[in-house]
């Protein structure tokens, strides 16, 4: 791997998502956030902000590299770049990176808004680090699932599908509807529980209890794990059936 | 002399497909010649490509490049080489000039992108979209692309399919002056005019397998009948002999007729490539065959 050319393909990558008008759609996304925040008392802004993050960082991020690699479907790209001497880990990576600072990109457009518009205090440091760890795994996570999805229809229908299964327990646990002490133990396997616990971790009052140092762990090193032995492995057979070959 | 590309039982099955659809083929590439795969479609010439340029790995059999198995090459094997598949492939929201600037980081080696432009007659439209391009405009961008890093060898997936015949004459130009630079070339195409003006040698594959390589000279040489035909006139209507050009000044019929009747016309003929084709492979190089 030569940092000279994963550079390349991460500057390319994000100029493609400005051409192909993903970056616009994040910053519209992000507007019509704040817009809904901006009105919104302030004891549901508390709670609303860091679940806006969440979803930004989490459902978004697989919805962007999922229209990502529908757009490279769509146009074969991909068989052109395996027979240039990028390696497949330096395209995954670019991938991961690229689409990890477009994500982050939206989400500050949403903390900037706030943090002028309304008066919230956050520890930033702690937010980006959470943010871009959630970011970084759901994007791998989403390469991934996009590797068995026909079509753009098929992976907006899987999306919905996991946002079900996986965000409604997180919420319903937030807002303390699931009260059974178990759920506390169940969530922990849940993804956007862990990524929860990290970007609450930089708002002010945020506990650091066990829960949040396992997100930690799930969003880290989960995203090593799954990018090793996923996401990079089946990448070439994903590349070359995608590509009509 | 030690060949630049060597496939040797070359057997391929794709994936969750039991059938193989390459059945043990075997040729040499030499430096510096002109290789052509001729067939029908579906016959394997993209697949044998594929696998040449380690897209589709999990094929039996061995291939050396420059006397090493390919298996063995890493990404660097990518400098050497140019490829255009069957379809011209760039990002469409981006210009012309963008999608060369852009592959072009990704080598070591450069060509002259603008002289390339150029000869093909895309330089004024360089800053258009690919999108907005013409059929005919993205293969012949795609073949600046497979040319961007001066590999040592190109391969080519029907080249001049969709090509009007200016163009698909540029075109041929240029692989043969890439040919006279010293570039090997193996070039895939189901029509018999492509091959014979440009390759060197020639196999025909059909259903996987190939029936014969050689010059397309030699393939006349042996395979084709060579004749005289003549029309001359009998009884107020036109008649049609043919004779083997063979000890033709032998032929007692032959030179009778050419004493005693009104010739019309006299022509010889060669079997064209097409015909020997057929007679070779049993196949006809088009559909419904
Ligand atoms: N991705 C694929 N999966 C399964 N079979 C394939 C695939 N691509 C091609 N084939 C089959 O392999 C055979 C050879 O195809 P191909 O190499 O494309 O032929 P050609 O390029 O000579 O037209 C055909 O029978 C075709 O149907
Ligand atoms: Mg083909």
């Amino acid at each position: 791997m030569t940092m000279g050319r994963l550079r390349i393909l991460i500057v390319g990558e994000l100029s493609r998502l400005n051409k192909y008008n993903v970056f616009s759609i994040s910053i519209l996304v992000a507007i019509i956030w704040s817009i809904v925040l901006f009105f919104i008392d302030d004891t549901m802004l508390s709670s609303l902000l860091p679940f806006v993050l969440l979803v930004d960082a989490s459902l978004m991020s697989v919805m962007y590299i999922g229209s990502v690699t529908y757009f490279e479907k769509i146009e074969s790209t991909i068989s052109t770049l395996l027979v240039t001497p990028i390696t497949n880990s330096e395209l995954v990576l670019s991938k991961v990176i690229a689409n990890t600072i477009h994500n982050l990109f939206s989400s500050s457009l949403i903390i900037i808004a706030f943090y002028f518009i309304r008066d919230i205090e956050l520890n930033f440091l702690l937010l980006f680090f959470g943010l871009i760890l959630t970011t970084m795994f759901f994007t791998i996570a989403g390469l991934s699932l996009s590797y068995y999805q026909k079509d753009f229809t098929s992976m907006l229908m899987t999306i919905m599908a996991l946002s079900f299964i996986f965000l409604i327990p997180t919420i319903l646990y937030m807002i303390n509807i699931l009260t059974w002490e178990g759920w506390e133990y169940i969530l922990l396997i849940n993804p956007i529980q862990a990524a929860e616990q990290l970007i609450g971790g930089g708002f002010k009052g945020a506990i650091y209890n066990y829960q949040y140092y396992i997100g930690l762990i799930y969003m880290g090193l989960g995203s090593v794990l799954l990018y090793l032995f996923h996401t990079l492995p089946k990448f070439q057979t994903y590349a070359i059936r995608q590509s009509g070959v | 002399m030690k060949p630049l590309f060597e496939v040797k039982d070359v057997f391929y099955n794709y994936p969750k497909q039991d059938e193989d659809v390459i059945n043990g083929i075997s040729f040499k590439i030499y430096k510096g010649e002109i290789f052509g795969f001729l067939g029908p479609s579906g016959a394997g010439k993209s697949t044998t490509q594929k696998i040449m340029i380690k897209i589709l790995e999990d094929f039996r059999g061995d291939i050396y490049y420059d006397g090493k198995s390919i298996t063995e090459f890493h990404n660097e094997f990518y400098e050497d080489i140019g490829v255009s598949f069957e379809m011209p492939i760039h990002f469409s929201k981006m210009t012309a000039l963008e999608n060369i600037e852009f592959f072009k980081q990704l080598y070591q080696n450069n060509a002259d992108t603008e002289a390339l432009m150029k000869r093909v007659g895309l330089w004024k439209d360089r800053d258009k979209m690919v999108g907005e391009y013409s059929k005919g405009m993205k293969i012949r961008l795609n073949i600046v692309r497979a040319l961007l890093n001066s590999p040592k060898m190109l391969f080519l997936d029907e080249p001049t399919n969709g090509l009007d015949p200016t163009n698909a004459m540029i075109l041929k130009d240029m692989i043969r002056e890439f040919k006279e630079a010293g570039g090997t070339v193996f070039i895939t195409s189901h029509i018999m005019s492509d091959i014979e003006q440009l390759c060197d040698r020639v196999a025909f594959i059909v259903h996987g397998e190939i029936k014969e390589i050689d010059s397309p000279r030699n393939l006349k040489i042996k395979y084709g009948k060579r004749e005289v035909t003549l029309e001359y006139q009998e009884n107020n209507q036109t008649q049609t002999k043919h004779f083997a050009l063979e000890n033709i000044g032998q032929n007692e019929t032959f030179i009778k007729l050419l004493k005693e009747k009104n010739i019309e016309t006299i022509h010889t003929g060669e079997t064209t490539l097409e015909d020997i084709f057929i007679k070779v492979t049993g196949e006809s190089l088009h559909d419904n065959g």
